[in-house]
């Protein structure tokens, strides 16, 4: 069985399984000390691969992107455009009637401050907080492209006393959510990020079992942030991220 | 308003099509290269796509671009000196810092995944960094499944043989 296992032990951790070997692995896994080791060796490295640096287009190529774009060598080919523009039309169209489908938007209530009070505890009891561990918005930012069907502002806060540290890939509601962790001195504070079900300007501040919660929305963006910081530092923060 | 479909189209994939062609390059010049052709080839490209290659298409022109240009990276691979650098290991216990330690494992790893042979380093990134599920990785490097699962068991294979036992991130009991 063990050259079985080690052949589904990638697929396994990469979730790409079928459930019934997923099951007979987990059962194997169970009974061997030297898979499960191997396991543990794969997960360790996939943490410290996923800590690669992410290169991501410098401004100079985004705009010389940008100029493309407008230039006269697109317009020579106009009947390739034509076939562009009705493609990327209909595959927008496409991804926002399944996206439409798919998401059940959180609304602001009460039961969500309680999730993300109860997430961000686990996240802390867990020690999971980063799926992305940078004090750069410019790595933390493209990390949840592609992971997430919006993109979430990030921005490092540390010139005003709120360091950025990281990000990770979270759920709320069922649905995926961006969590973005700053810390001011050994306090943790959570971002929870998703796009906001209407844009009336709700905002929100409660206190949880001892945590401090503020909500608001912003540009379309559902903000929760979650801290064991005083009501007013937290209040400076919010509106350190508001700026 | 063709401008902005064009914005729409190709500017959010940007950041990952030239991560991608980063590491696949090793080069911050040769990425741009690559990525500027494979914007310029996008028209041509969008119309051979199916829709349920979205997540894939800029990695799938982006990769074609580069064998494209540089015909000399597919297959042969020169061999990587795996055991000189099983030697290299960092001193463990002589830098108490954690995070020292950990910031020595992420650039070792940096270094190990860079010796990787094209096709393993390539499914690392699309898988690790991108999050592209096995299906999606064949449709870039245009391989059955099969193939890139064995790949990317290979490669991680290698990478846990170059970085021996000590490759334990911040956070692990060590």
């Amino acid at each position: 069985m063990c050259l079985e296992a080690g052949r589904l032990l990638d697929a396994f951790i990469d979730h790409e399984l079928g459930p019934a070997e997923s099951a007979d692995l987990q059962a194997h896994l169970g009974s061997c000390g030297a898979c499960l080791q191997l396991l543990a060796d794969r997960e360790s490295l996939g943490r410290l691969v996923r800590q690669l640096p992410y290169y991501p287009a410098s401004d100079q190529l985004r705009a010389k992107m940008l100029r493309l774009s407008t230039g006269p060598r697109f317009n020579r080919s106009l009947v390739a455009w034509a076939a562009v523009l009705a493609l990327a039309v209909s595959l927008g169209s496409a991804e926002v009637v399944r996206f439409a489908r798919a998401r059940h938007v959180v609304k602001a209530t009460a039961s969500v401050a309680d999730e993300v009070v109860g997430d961000h505890v686990r996240a802390l009891r867990d020690a999971h907080l980063f799926d992305v561990r940078s004090s750069d918005q410019h790595t933390v930012k493209p990390w949840f492209l592609g992971k997430l069907d919006f993109s979430p502002p990030v921005e490092d806060l540390s010139s005003v006393g709120f360091s950025l540290i990281g990000g990770r890939l979270d759920h709320v509601a069922g649905q995926p959510v961006a969590a973005l962790v700053y810390q001011r001195r050994l306090h943790p504070i959570n971002v929870y990020i998703w796009p906001a079900a209407d844009r009336t300007a709700a905002s929100d501040t409660r206190s949880i079992r001892g945590f401090q919660v503020r909500h608001w929305i912003r540009n379309g963006m559902s903000f929760w942030a979650v801290s064991d910081l005083n009501d007013a530092e937290l209040g400076e923060f919010v509106r350190a991220l508001q700026r | 308003m063709p401008r902005q479909t064009f914005e729409e189209a190709v500017l959010p994939h940007l950041d990952a099509a030239f991560n991608y062609a980063r590491w696949l390059t090793k080069s911050d010049a040769d990425a741009e290269d690559v990525v500027q052709d494979a914007s310029l080839r996008a028209p041509r490209f969008f119309s051979s796509l199916r829709s349920d290659d979205t997540r894939a298409w800029p990695f799938t022109i982006v990769r074609n671009t580069w064998y494209g240009r540089f015909p000399q990276a597919t297959g042969a691979n020169r061999p990587t000196v795996y055991d000189d650098m099983k030697h290299d290991r960092p001193d463990e216990g002589l830098d108490p810092e954690a995070l020292v330690m950990q910031q020595q494992a992420v650039e070792k790893v940096q270094r190990a995944v860079q010796e990787l042979p094209t096709d393993s380093r390539e499914v690392i990134i699309l898988r690790e960094l991108e999050g592209l599920s096995y299906k999606e990785i064949a449709a870039v490097a245009g391989t059955p499944i099969g193939t890139v699962m064995s790949r990317l068991a290979r490669a991680r294979e290698r990478l846990q043989a170059i970085l021996g036992p000590a490759a334990t991130p911040l956070g692990e009991p060590s």
